[in-house]
């Protein structure tokens, strides 16, 4: 049996119905009929299905990159797979994939997973998703901020070229040369270190320095516990402790003496030297020739008992807290703020839509928390949040165990102004891209990049997020972030792939005037319908770069 | 020297991610095909994989990994009709099953259409496209569509179709072009 054209009208008609949901009883029974008695139906039937399920693929892809990118995929350039188009399905069975992978993974390392965890994720995962996905770009990584000048004493530079101003923050690669004094440098992992002169310090992340000459001491908290310091004789993990090393100049020999706790010593001047586990009040001395124990160990260690004392660089604070501890059935969550000029003073948040209300009251973390169910969002005037200034959001976060990947944003969201390229959206999430991470993981996206942490949030877990923005002067890369989660700093950012212009312009001022947006995505033209899943709690939002201790200390008091 | 069974299950994990980064999406087309919905149908899209996950031993390299997990997808289609018993759409297990020997058949076909569908999505009018974005779009919906486009549902709704027809058409023009060519 051929159809006939009004055959083909009416099985159209039916089709849409089918594909929009709006499919009634009678049309059930009919198009039921067609399929079951009709090959020629059923033939069309899979082609039109076939075609709206390609419609979701491709439409998936125009949002992959990030919000409201309006270009089309080009065309396949040969026959084949345009797997590039598939990352949005990619994620759902890649997340499997990865899920399987990461349980396996724990099984071997009970704690949190950490970047090393992601490190030796399978070629056929890490590789293959993220090269199959997106390929990086190259950045200049000398640019990165990686610490902070956050303490001194009597201190004198070198020069005054390579002089550093208190609270000044610290490059990747820069080298600190001290001539005299004490200077105190909080990593961004949350290890610190203090420097006494004369000593040179190179440094090369936010995990690892190595000192040339002089002194320090190393104060590393459990959320930095990895912290690497090396020398051309030795490379000291820290276990989580306080240690010291002393360098003699030109690197022929170090001497490490541990305070508190213990870490793993490696012998870098002799091959094959096994590393050995350092434990409180051991120490010994890395040379050339290989290790021997210190002299006048227990004067040396009660020299470095004494505490110095430091000027610290204090910077004020402004900060908008929303507790969440007032939600009882109201719409509107009260603000607290401090530190906040009044034309750029937050408000009160308020919930959306208000039949949402009923169900927005949740234990949270500290007292009441926000429940996102999938439906409500939230929304706060807060001028200032859209400037070019460095700002640090910090909230609790609890995302269910089998939150689908349509409900990954966002936690937080707002609008950000450029004077160079006009507003554009930034969103605090999870990650659903695994081609760009592991998924479930805490995903920031910005202005022209993104940063994917490893922890996966999707555990039903109270989780302590805090992220830190930075602007910079350098052009491609005008934001920098660090992500924390539960202390633990995670994922750096990293520039956008070519082609997902993330960093449009907004025309549209309603999504990007100043307001923070919770449980909800925004397009450059209006929120979009996407919906976090999930709980929160406890929002602060810091009108500078916080440090470390600062994180901690709000993630365990929960006040700054 | 044996790689031994670490290694092998390295490359077994490197095979399934391989075939599910080529075939998730004729996977999907599948599901969807059966689940007309697209939240319904990425939840046993997610459910298929992990089953995928766990019986990956038992497929035999060299054979049709989409057939293999079609049929997989079938069998989640089946045991989840408890949880679609809701949907508007749900047809009784006969239609499922001659619709899913017809789907089965097709996929060739499909991946056809799905490659021309992309030339057709090009020649459409920006406003058109950004409709049926805002409609297909995770999350997305008629409504949003409507709303997002300035077009009142019921506008919406008759656009969506028309365009849906216009693309079926337009695709079908372009196979049958290739075939004759």
């Amino acid at each position: 049996m051929n159809l006939s054209d009004s055959d083909i009208l009416e099985l159209n008609e039916l089709c849409h119905a089918v594909v929009d949901g709006t499919l009634d009883e009678k049309q059930k029974a009919t198009l039921s009929q067609w399929l079951a008695t009709s090959a020629e139906a059923r033939e069309f039937y899979v082609r039109a299905t076939g075609l709206s399920a390609s419609l979701c693929h491709y439409a998936g892809e125009m949002q992959t990159g990030e919000p409201d990118a309006h270009l089309l995929p080009p065309p396949p350039a040969k026959a084949g797979y345009p797997w590039r188009w598939a990352i949005p399905f990619l994620a759902m069975a890649a997340s499997i994939v990865l899920l399987l992978w990461v349980s396996r993974t724990r099984e071997h390392h009970p704690a949190a997973p950490t970047a090393r965890d992601v490190a030796v994720m399978p070629p056929s995962i890490s590789q293959n998703t993220a090269a199959a996905a997106r390929p990086l770009p190259t950045t200049n990584d000398n640019n990165e901020f990686v610490a902070q000048l956050t303490a001194s004493r009597e201190c004198e530079w070198a020069n005054d070229a390579t002089a550093i101003a208190m609270g000044a923050h610290l490059r990747k690669g820069q080298q600190v040369e001290l001539a005299k004094g004490f200077a105190q440098i909080t990593f961004d992992s949350g290890a610190q270190v203090v420097l006494q002169g004369p000593a040179t310090l190179d440094l090369n992340s936010a995990w690892n320095a190595t000192l040339t000459r002089g002194r320090l001491k190393a104060i590393v908290p459990p959320e930095a516990v990895g912290f690497c310091v090396s020398n051309p004789t030795v490379e000291v993990v820290d276990l989580g402790t306080e240690f010291t090393m002393f360098a003699d100049p030109g690197g022929g020999a170090a001497e490490v003496l541990v305070l508190k706790g213990e870490v793993e010593a490696a012998p870098r001047a002799i091959p094959d030297q096994q590393p050995i586990v350092l434990r409180e009040r051991e120490s010994r001395r890395f040379a050339a020739s290989g290790m021997s124990a210190i002299a006048s160990g227990d004067q040396r260690f009660a020299e470095l008992s004494r505490q110095v004392q430091l000027d610290h660089f204090i910077s004020p604070t402004g900060y908008a807290h929303w507790s969440f501890d007032d939600i009882g059935g109201k719409a509107y969550l009260r603000v607290t703020a401090s530190g906040i000029s009044a034309d750029s003073a937050p408000a009160d948040m308020e919930i959306l839509p208000r039949p949402a209300l009923a169900t927005a009251a949740a234990p949270g973390r500290h007292e009441g928390g926000l429940r996102f169910d999938g439906k409500l969002y939230a929304q706060a005037a807060f001028p200032g949040m859209s400037a070019n200034r460095p700002h640090t959001v910090v909230f609790w976060a609890k995302v269910p165990k089998d939150s689908n990947l349509s409900n990954a944003y966002a936690m937080v969201a707002w609008g950000a102004n450029s004077a160079k390229f006009g507003s554009h959206p930034f969103h605090i999430s999870w990650n659903r891209h695994p081609g760009d991470g592991i998924v479930g993981a805490l995903r920031t996206d910005y202005g022209r990049g993104f940063a994917v942490g490893s922890t996966p949030l999707r555990d039903g877990q109270w989780h302590h997020i805090a992220v830190v923005f930075m602007p910079t002067t350098v052009p491609d890369r005008p934001i920098e972030v660090r992500q924390y989660v539960d202390g633990r700093l995670e994922g750096e950012g990293k520039p956008s792939p070519p082609g997902s212009d993330i960093f449009m312009k907004s025309t549209n001022a309603y999504a990007t005037s100043g307001t923070i947006w919770l449980g909800c995505r925004l397009g450059t033209k209006d929120i979009r319908a996407e919906r976090f899943i999930g709980e929160m709690d406890e929002l602060f939002i810091a009108d500078r770069a916080l440090q470390h201790p600062e994180i901690v200390r709000l993630m365990s008091a929960n006040r700054l | 020297m044996d790689a031994g069974p670490q290694h092998n299950e390295t490359e077994s994990r490197k095979q399934l991610m391989t075939l599910m980064t080529r075939h998730q999406r004729q996977i999907f087309s599948y599901i969807y095909v059966l689940v007309p919905n697209r939240a319904d149908a990425e939840d046993i899209l997610q459910e298929t994989s992990l089953v995928i996950c766990e019986k990956f031993g038992e497929f035999k390299p060299g054979t049709d990994f989409v057939a293999w997990a079609c049929q997989i997808a079938y069998w989640r289609v089946r045991y989840s009709r408890q949880k679609y018993a809701r949907s508007k759409v749900l047809f009784d297990q006969d239609i499922v099953d001659v619709v899913a020997q017809t789907a089965s058949a097709m996929s060739e076909e499909l991946d056809q259409r799905h490659e021309a569908l992309a030339h057709c999505l090009q020649r459409l009018h920006p406003r058109d496209r950004e409709l049926l974005i805002a409609r297909y779009e995770p999350g997305g919906s008629v409504d949003a569509a409507a709303r997002r486009s300035g077009r009142t549902l019921q506008t919406a709704y008759k656009a969506l179709g028309r365009l849906r027809k216009l693309l079926l058409d337009c695709v079908s023009t372009r196979l049958a072009g290739a075939g004759a060519g």
